[in-house]
């Protein structure tokens, strides 16, 4: 009987071993996903983390592609003013939703932008994307090589986003983002919705604060 | 040249011809490129470093809207060729293609129509959105000399 327990006992911590080393070999690159999440009729569960406080009760949810130098207007026009006055101050949150479909490299870009995620960086790197946007759209500026000088750039550990992106580890998810944007009839990017406690509102297109600013005080 | 303009435009039809052409087209171009936006409101705005594009639309729509008038003159009154009014008509729709498509709603149709090939036609009409326009306005400018041109000359006025 002794000889059987120790047995078992031998088995159970084997198996919870083998557990414990297969969750620390993948945790560097484990998808870090709430399949649940929902914002407003939009399924977000693949889209990026949330900026912001993730108890606001406003989320601003943008589909856009990191070529498209509408997404890089609205980047450096519109959306300081908004982080400013909703994201940092807790009355909105947002979440970027990718919508990749205006060249061979924006499919990549936004890729990348998740393999950084597995790194903790998916907003820095967000950041560096709209900020070294180049007028050419597959001109080459979001190409393979440049996505990962970009990785280097923030420190990421550069053999786990050479992995990731050289997998295709997240083709995926951009498409499924992709769909979600096509589905809910955006026409174009930037697109954005408004989701508030008591529905949700369309814009179109790289739309100045004021108008933000119109519909969120609305909702707040 | 101011003969030639006042000549022609001294017929109000072509005034009206002339507004005809030069508010919508200014308004759609300014609405494709995402400097006006009418939903949810009407509201208007020029992003930084946008100015120039601006301002080239300004001007393709300025001179399509002279140019195609007075092509007009020439075939209604004079009975010309139509051969000058195709380099005017050219001009404005080659200045209206250019970057109306990019990440906008009409980009994104001919994207989902086209495949491929209708994201290198878009690539390459917003990637070379600028030039593009300058040769629109290069066309409708020579259209403009030529049938300025013409007309004195059809028309015997005196400069």
């Amino acid at each position: 009987m002794n000889k059987k327990g120790i047995i078992i006992g031998v088995v159970v911590l084997a198996v919870i071993a083998g557990i414990a080393a297969s969750f620390s070999s993948s945790s560097s690159e484990s998808v870090n996903l709430d399949m649940e999440r929902m914002h407003g009729t939009i399924s977000t569960a693949m889209g990026s983390p949330i900026l912001g406080d993730p108890d606001a009760p406003i989320t601003i949810v943008e589909f856009g592609d990191y070529q498209c130098h509408q997404c890089y207007n609205w980047f450096h026009n519109t959306k300081p003013a908004i982080t400013r006055d909703y994201l940092d101050t807790g009355k909105a949150n947002l979440v970027f939703v990718d919508m990749a479909f205006l060249g061979r490299d924006s499919p990549k870009a936004a890729q990348a932008s998740y393999c950084a995620e597995d790194q903790e960086m998916y907003w820095e790197y967000h950041e560096v994307l709209y900020n070294y946007q180049e007028d050419k759209i597959d001109g080459g500026w979001a190409n393979t090589e440049r996505l990962k000088a970009f990785a280097l750039s923030l420190g990421l550990d550069m053999e786990l986003f050479e992995s990731c992106l050289d997998s295709g580890k997240y083709s995926k998810r951009v498409q499924y983002n992709t769909q979600q944007a096509r589905e809910h009839g955006v026409r174009g990017t930037p697109g954005f919705f408004i989701v508030g406690p008591d529905g949700q509102q369309q814009i179109g297109g790289a739309q100045p604060f004021s108008v933000f600013k119109q519909i969120l005080d609305q909702m707040i | 040249m101011v003969q030639t303009i006042k000549f022609v435009f001294s017929n109000f039809k072509y005034i009206g011809l002339s507004f005809a052409i030069f508010i919508p087209m200014l308004i759609g171009l300014l609405i494709l490129s995402e400097y006006i936006f009418y939903e949810p409101y009407l509201v208007s705005h020029l992003p930084e470093g946008t100015e120039f594009g601006f301002a080239l639309i300004v001007i393709i729509s300025f001179l399509s809207a002279l140019v195609i008038p007075m092509n007009i003159y020439r075939i209604n009154i004079l009975k010309s060729s139509k051969q000058k009014m195709s380099g005017g008509v050219f001009g404005s729709i080659i200045g209206a293609a250019a970057g109306a498509c990019s990440c906008g709603p009409v980009g994104f149709a001919v994207i989902s129509t086209f495949g491929s090939v209708g994201a290198t036609a878009t690539a390459f009409l917003t990637n070379y959105e600028i030039p593009i326009r300058i040769f629109a306005i290069a066309i409708l400018a020579i259209t403009y000399y030529t049938t300025v041109k013409s007309l004195k000359l059809e028309c015997k006025i005196n400069s």
